[in-house]
């Protein structure tokens, strides 16, 4: 079978330094990562603040140029709208715009999808349903809590039914009745054939929703594995590779 | 296609749902109702200061408006990441940003059409009540409801969209804008009746005065892509001074006070020499977006 073709998301020898105004390199954000998400696993992307982990979904995203190396994306360049077509993306903080209300934001992601109108329409409903937002519909989402603000960025991310779910951080800002649903709905859809790429500081999380983690720190990757075989907690080989808890804490201070 | 709307309806949803819109807009009425009225008795100039008013608001105003409500979009979708969020949807860079320069486009069209309807009424007012003055010292009759017409364009909005938003939440901004904007373009046609075609005579001179705000659009948008807030206004700034030169010819105005207008011609030129504005400065805005991280 042809790996190539399997691979969602492939990443090889990638780096990226960001510079300043007069090009002088500042960080070395990401140092030759080498990665590869398959097609219908959930894959995790694990590591303490400062260890790469959006930045590195941000050049799977096409938002950052690679410095060195070479990002695809369904075997395109991550610029490539064709790409993008296929793609939903959660980021870490829920960015949406404050004067639209919870049934406009996720139609205007729907446009963007290229959705008709009708179809948008329906998508919609379907996924305020889904989140349990139909109540609140027509609120402007900048008077939503964090948390609702965060449904309503699923379910913008879910509106394209994307082959690929980018989730960074998915279950930040969520209380656990909502962390429960979240993982949940995560477990369904990559039951239902979706590759999930999700990045968390929770271990506990990415243990219940991953099939196979990456460890990243300083930038490198330290570790791969399957969470089935670790023959260990997620949290214990964690620290096994990133070291104690301290240096954990420490990491984006030591750098 | 159809991203590239959604983001264009977004972005002019935007632009006049916000506050400093509407106090703009509302500025600019004001400018055009109340500046020539305490000098239509004065100098029997009436018409001269109605149309300057009206150049003149559509002219500092209609810049205020174009230059803020593109930066104020641009930067907030970059500051808040509501740009990141759009581009990793199927969305090209270069199409992110003509969509965002196209609504601001629209929002300063709707803009506009407020600040040109009160100004036809104004002008059809000072022309057909500075004639009746002349003969029957009556002026009040005709200038009255064209005063009570632009007055209702600033306050009317208001007291609805107030209501509307108590009884069935629409948003009061957005919905005082265009309520003021219906009002003062059916005012605008309505005034078409009162001074025949006389009033027209000041489109051509409007247009001279928008030409520029669609060129200071298009740059502002453009700096936002590059600079911060403060740095996209100076920069805009620049180009407005920059832009000078060319507006002394707008005193060709001068030839709707004798009771002429400006020539097509003029007109003609004036948008040649706008269209190649835009257009550089909107390639300017695709390079900046293209290499933006």
């Amino acid at each position: 079978m042809n790996m190539e073709a399997e691979n969602v998301v492939s990443l090889a020898n990638v780096s990226k330094t960001f510079r300043d105004f007069w090009l002088r390199p500042t960080v070395a954000a990401v140092d030759s990562l080498s990665l590869a998400v398959r097609r219908g696993e959930v894959f995790g992307l694990l590591g303490p603040n400062g260890s790469g982990k959006s930045t590195t979904i941000k050049m799977i995203l096409g938002l950052l140029s690679p410095s060195v190396g070479e990002v695809r994306l369904f075997g395109l360049s991550p610029r490539s709208v064709a790409a993008r077509r296929r793609l939903g993306y959660l980021p870490e903080l829920s960015f949406l715009h404050p004067f639209l209300t919870a049934a406009e934001t996720i139609g205007y992601y729907a446009g963007l999808c290229g959705l008709t109108r009708r179809e948008a329409s329906r998508r919609t409903r379907e996924l305020l349903a889904m989140v349990g937002l139909e109540s609140v519909a027509k609120r402007p989402v900048g008077e939503f809590s964090k948390g609702m603000a965060r449904r309503v960025a699923l379910a913008s991310a879910l509106v394209g039914r994307p082959e690929l779910l980018v989730l960074d951080e998915p279950t930040s800002g969520l209380d656990p009745i909502s962390t429960k649903e979240v993982k949940t709905l995560v477990k369904a859809l990559a039951q239902g054939g979706m590759t999930v790429l999700t990045t968390s500081h929770l271990l506990a999380d990415a243990e219940d929703i991953c099939d196979r983690v990456m460890i990243l720190n300083h930038g490198k990757a330290v570790a791969e594995g399957e969470v089935s075989s670790l023959g260990t907690s997620l949290e214990e080989f964690f620290l096994a590779k990133v070291g104690s808890v301290q240096d954990f804490a420490l990491a984006p201070f030591l750098r | 296609m159809r991203p590239y709307v959604s983001i264009t309806q977004a972005t002019a949803l935007e632009v006049l749902s916000s506050p400093l819109s509407l106090l703009v807009l509302l500025a600019a009425l004001a400018m055009e109702v109340f500046a020539p009225v305490f000098h239509y008795h004065q100098f029997g100039d009436a018409t001269r200061m109605a149309r300057d008013a009206a150049i003149s608001a559509l002219f500092t105003c209609g810049a205020v408006f174009a230059v803020f409500g593109a930066i104020r979009s641009v930067r907030r979708e970059i500051e808040t990441g509501t740009m990141e969020m759009a581009l990793a949807h199927p969305v090209s860079r270069s199409g992110f940003f003509l969509a965002k320069a196209a609504g601001v486009a629209v929002s300063f069209t709707v803009f506009a059409v407020a600040v040109i309807g009160i100004a036809l009424t104004m002008f059809a007012g000072a022309a057909v009540g500075g004639a009746i003055a002349e003969e029957t010292a009556q002026l009040a009759r005709v200038y009255g409801p064209c005063v009570a017409a632009g007055v209702a364009a600033m306050v009317l909005p208001l007291v609805l969209a107030a209501a509307l938003n108590r009884f069935f939440r629409f948003r009061f901004t957005l919905t005082a804008f265009l309520l003021a904007t219906a009002i003062a373009a059916v005012a605008g046609v309505s005034s078409m009746f009162l001074a025949g075609g006389d009033a027209m005579r000041l489109v051509p001179a409007a247009v001279l005065a928008i030409a520029p705000a669609y060129v200071l659009a298009a740059a502002a948008t453009a700096f936002a892509v590059r600079f911060r807030a403060n740095a996209a206004a100076a920069l805009s700034g620049v180009a407005l001074v920059l832009m000078l030169p060319a507006a002394d010819n707008y005193y060709r105005a001068e030839a709707l006070a004798r009771g002429g207008t400006v020539p097509p011609a003029y007109v003609a030129l004036a948008l040649a020499a706008a269209v190649p504005a835009v257009v550089g400065f909107l390639l300017i805005g695709i390079h900046f977006s293209r290499n933006r991280e």
